[in-house]
């Protein structure tokens, strides 16, 4: 049966299940969660630690770390006149999807980077797969700019430059190129695509208000700070203007002076570059301040999704409730959840919740309750409310 | 829960126990060490030492032929040139082994801990000096370093084992030294140094106690290295003399007889198959062993 | 830092380091009486008649840092003291005759280990825990332990006593004379390479084919230890947070193993390389003297064998100590280009 995708959304989850199988036993890590994304629009992922938003998006991207296995489901995503589903295509295909069309920014900006490369050359990565077209167009542009002005040898020089970048924008991967980009001497010619890189990054860091982006390119990761880092990451990610970005929890390790600095820039380049995004926290005060909708998960499950203003104003689950009680607000009572979250190697029967719900009825412990539509676009998993 | 009325020793224990049953290498480590323990301990009757000698390692030899004689039902593994008895040789050898690698892993134990403790507890200028100095003996080839000082002692088992030691030291020196750091920092210490605890019941009591767990272990899971070092040395002709119940030297003794004549070009396989064998699955018992403990004891492994 | 600072850093570093293995060996002599010591300078039979004018001379009863101070002089200006046991002379000139055999053992040998070590332990990690990685564990394990003169008897006895493929030493006999015959050239004393200068390209095949065995028997050890190394730090690589985000930038599996993880999986490794230098000049000892290579580990071997020869065993020590300095600091060096974090330090 062909999956479909209507023209508004840009990426549909349906009825994910992912186990990792460990030494200690299976655990049921994402256990039927279904997200709707549509164009534009930024839906956070909202949650305790360990319930299952990381594993959520690493699936999206299809890079699930083993010994983590996505076991069903369909990912969808809006390919302009087809819906393609992630789950089902062949590692090349993939590869072109990652970085171009959903990249990602992770928690621990430092660890995404790699020690032993300067930031040219990890973010240049990027650009070199899914933007080499572009680049080479504009070496050529540069080679016929000086063609006329130069003398007979370099003339001659130029010309079969030219012929090289001509064949390596029509035939990247072609025997002889690679061939020619070991010879010493010869291979100076990468030179020109390699400083065309270096020009887009710095570019890209500027966009990223990176102060002194000429310095930054060739600098080394730990001689970043923090928050430089994290923008060299975002840099990363955004740098093939990709059409869904999954943040993961991408301000957690920072400071909150620079925390705010980066949501702020989350926010402009969004607008900037009609992307969605992902944001995966577990801050209520950044989703308030950053997302369009919300998705709140509870031990592998989905267990509410509204706009933001619903979830704030007139939360339904009982965890959701319970959660916004327990944010410290001056002048009210502070309530934390009772309990801890279980461990997903035998998660509670029923509803993963009702061990800790101060609503929960007998039915919670024996059967899974399925999702209910209370209004229009808010959803609600809750033996509470019928469908 | 069950789990959680177990005390975290019994549970490490457990997780131990655990890893070492599905490995089924460190199985055959334990096997294999425990087989060379019951030939150690029962070579007097597994090899009778025969009567009127009074120093049981050396060979019995039953003649001064110099062409050795294949196996046979009065010598299981066939006797070495000058007819010295193979199985004794390799039997008793057992005891030898052990016996190097006890002294010298206690030897070099000894050394580390006096170096690593001095330098860690008191630092500066003390540590800087001795810590150079360990790092020159760290640097140089162990090996080329004992031969020459068995060179100079004169060639004999106690000369490797003392060449042994006064080469393998440093990098206990260095561990427990970092141990010791890191130790130094706890509050413990700073408590008992505020109760006026002489520096000696200091670093004894309160350091030593708590830094040498690890390095005990490194220790014992040394002692392969240590016996193919010392046959090495022995193999070079730089150990104890021929007719010594040693594997190193039997080998060493059997480098002759590689080839025997074109009708037979393997007829003398048993002088150099047995000693070796013998070595090689002590050491590779060792190995097991150590290789299951490093695996267990890794916390970056651990995970999964 | 850049990469020039930390080099003459380094280099500034090589002479407190080259002070202090000379004392080292120097003190382990010391623990001869100065007639004993004086054996280093005999250079005839009518010299051992007058001991006492040679220890007179190099200040053998003076007190120990005059003795060092004579001693290192000499060794500076190139004497190392003279060798009675054959072959006899001065101790250097020995020593650089020998050189060449155990240069071209190393030289091959060096880069059999790394190579295949890096191979077979990335390969490892790369399959964790299928029948490869199985395989390659328990080979290592059993090749770490292998002592290597019973492994060098075994294949003499496989491929030279059975078989009758190849014997010892450094050519057949036909060769050796060819070879010290005019018109044959001995440009660079290194047979294989001789033989192709001298167009007689059946010496090269017969060099190299004597130095199969001995290459075997000198790296099993040591590319054991390195795919244990390579394939626990690959691992461990494999796990880092910049292998997921090389991904999802869209690279595949085999550019993000070879690109990211190998390259950081290196790090342990080149600090092995000190290891394994010097395991590879302790096993070229024991190499030399089972497969009867004329070069310096034969060399040290037949000096240590008693009666010793002083001369012999410390002008060996001190050239391998000094050598060993020196690949040290080319390790360290390489070690700085592929971990920029350590240039700053």
């Amino acid at each position: 049966m062909e999956k479909t995708i209507e023209s508004g959304d840009l990426l549909d989850v349906k009825d994910l299940y992912v186990n990792f199988y460990t030494y200690a036993g299976v655990v049921e890590a994402i256990d039927g969660v279904s997200l709707l994304l549509k164009q534009g629009e930024t839906l956070g992922l909202v949650g305790e630690t360990g319930c299952g938003k990381s594993v959520t998006s690493l699936s999206i991207i299809v890079l699930v770390p083993p010994p983590g296995t996505i076991e069903k489901g369909d990912i969808l995503l809006n390919a302009g006149d087809k819906a393609i589903n992630l789950l089902k295509q062949n590692d090349r295909t993939l590869m072109n999807i990652r970085g171009k069309d959903i990249s990602m920014v992770f928690q621990d900006p430092r660890g995404a980077l790699n020690p032993v490369y300067t930031v040219t050359q990890q973010v240049g990565e990027a650009l070199l797969l899914h933007r080499r077209e572009e680049m080479c167009k504009r070496v050529l542009q540069n080679l016929e700019r000086d063609i006329p002005e130069a003398n007979t040898l370099k003339r001659f020089i130029y010309n079969c430059e030219k012929k090289i970048y001509e064949k390596m924008m029509n035939k990247p991967k072609s025997p002889s190129l690679r061939t020619l980009s070991k010879i010493p001497i010869i291979n100076r010619y990468q030179g020109r695509l390699r400083n065309e890189i270096r020009k887009e990054v710095v570019e890209l860091l500027r966009i990223m208000k990176i102060a002194d982006p000429e310095r930054v390119v060739d600098m080394y990761p730990h001689e970043l700070s923090g928050g430089m880092a994290q923008r060299v990451v975002i840099a990363m990610a955004l740098s093939c203007n990709p059409r869904l970005l999954l943040a993961d929890e991408p301000t957690t390790n920072l400071d909150v002076t620079i925390q705010a600095q980066i949501l702020l820039l989350i926010r402009e380049l969004k607008e900037k570059m009609k992307s969605s995004i992902l944001y995966v926290t577990h801050d209520l005060g950044v989703v308030a301040e950053i997302c369009d909708r919300v998705a709140v998960m509870y031990a592998g499950n989905v267990v509410e999704v509204a706009d933001t203003f619903t979830i704030f104003k007139k939360p339904s689950h009982p965890y959701t409730q319970d959660l916004l009680a327990a944010i410290p607000r001056p002048g009210k009572e502070f309530k934390s959840i009772r309990g801890e979250v279980p461990a997903l190697i035998s998660p509670p029967k029923g509803c993963r919740y009702h061990p800790r719900c101060s609503k929960a009825m007998p039915t919670c412990a024996l059967v899974k309750p399925q999702v209910a539509e209370i209004e229009k676009g808010h959803l609600v998993m809750c033996h509470l409310y019928k469908r | 829960m069950k789990a959680k009325s177990e005390s975290p020793t019994i549970k490490e224990l457990k997780f131990v126990i655990t890893r070492i049953k599905k490995s089924p290498l460190s199985i055959a480590g334990i096997a294999i060490i425990g087989f060379f323990v019951a030939i150690a301990l029962l070579a007097p009757i597994l090899a009778r030492v025969p009567e009127g000698q009074d120093n049981p390692y050396r060979l019995p030899r039953s003649g001064w032929f110099s062409e050795p004689q294949p196996p046979s039902p009065e010598h299981l593994f066939g006797t070495a040139q000058w007819q010295y008895d193979i199985y004794y040789g390799c039997i008793w050898g057992t005891r030898t082994a052990f016996r190097i690698g006890i002294i010298v892993v206690a030897g070099n134990l000894i050394i580390g801990l006096l170096v690593g403790t001095l330098g860690g507890y008191y630092g500066g200028i003390i540590d800087e000096l001795l810590m150079r100095g360990t790092d020159i003996v760290w640097a140089f080839p162990g090996l080329l370093l004992a031969m020459a000082f068995v060179t100079v002692m004169g060639p004999s088992l106690d000369s490797i084992v003392l060449a042994l030691i006064l080469v393998g030291w440093p990098s206990y020196a260095r561990v427990i030294r970092s141990e010791i750091f890191r130790v130094k920092q706890e509050d413990y210490v700073e408590a008992a140094k505020a109760v006026g605890c002489s520096d000696f019941r200091v670093i004894t009591k309160h350091i030593l106690i708590n830094a040498i767990y690890p390095i005990v272990i490194m220790a014992s899971l040394d002692t392969g290295a240590i016996v193919l070092s010392a046959a090495a040395l022995s193999f070079l002709g730089l150990g104890p003399p021929p007719g010594y119940a040693d594997w190193g030297q039997m080998i060493s003794l059997s480098r002759g007889f590689i080839y025997k004549n074109a009708q037979d070009p393997l007829g003398y396989w048993f002088t150099w198959t047995y000693p070796g064998v013998f070595i090689f699955t002590f050491v590779l018992g060792w190995n097991l062993l150590g290789d299951a403990f490093r695996d267990i004891l890794d916390p970056t492994l651990r995970r999964r | 830092m850049g990469m020039r600072a930390y080099i003459i850093r380094r280099l500034l570093l090589l002479i407190p380091t080259i002070i202090g293995v000379t004392l080292l060996i120097f003190s382990v002599v010391q623990v001869l009486s100065p007639e004993q010591r004086a054996a280093l300078y005999i250079t005839s039979e009518q010299q051992a008649d007058d001991i006492d004018a040679i220890i007179e001379k190099y200040h053998l009863r003076d007190p120990v840092y005059i003795q060092y101070f004579v001693w290192i002089t000499q060794v500076l200006q190139g004497n190392l003291g003279y060798n009675v046991k054959s072959p006899s002379g001065r101790v250097l000139q020995n020593i650089i005759n020998r050189a060449p055999a155990t240069i071209e053992l190393t030289i091959i040998a060096a880069p059999v280990i790394i190579l295949s070590g890096i191979a077979l332990g990335v390969t490892s990690a790369v399959h964790r825990d299928k029948l490869i990685d199985h395989v390659t564990r328990v080979t290592s394990i059993i090749g770490w332990s292998f002592p290597s003169f019973w492994l060098g008897i075994l294949l003499l006895a496989i491929f030279y006593a059975a078989l009758g493929w190849v014997g010892p030493g450094r050519l057949n006999p036909d060769a050796s004379v060819f070879i010290i015959t005019p018109p044959f050239t001995r440009y660079t004393k290194l047979n294989t390479i001789d033989g192709l200068l001298n167009g007689q390209l059946w010496i090269t095949v017969d060099a190299l084919k004597h130095l199969i065995l001995p290459v075997a028997s000198l790296t099993v050890q040591s590319i054991a230890l390195i795919v244990r190394v390579m394939r626990s730090s690959m691992l461990e690589a494999l796990t880092k947070g910049y292998i997921v985000s090389a991904r999802a930038k869209g690279l595949g599996q085999k550019e993000v193993i070879n690109k990211h993880a190998r390259r950081n999986a290196l790090i342990p490794v080149v600090t092995l390389a000190g290891m394994l230098s010097a395991g590879l000049l302790t096993g070229v000892v024991i190499t030399e003297t089972i497969f009867s290579i004329p070069g310096l580990g034969s060399y040290a071997a037949h000096m240590a064998l008693p009666p010793p020869d002083i001369a012999g065993v410390l002008g060996f020590t001190l050239f391998t100590g000094v050598l060993f300095v020196i690949v040290n600091l080319i390790v360290d060096v390489a070690y700085a280009y592929i971990d920029p974090r350590i240039r700053l330090g």
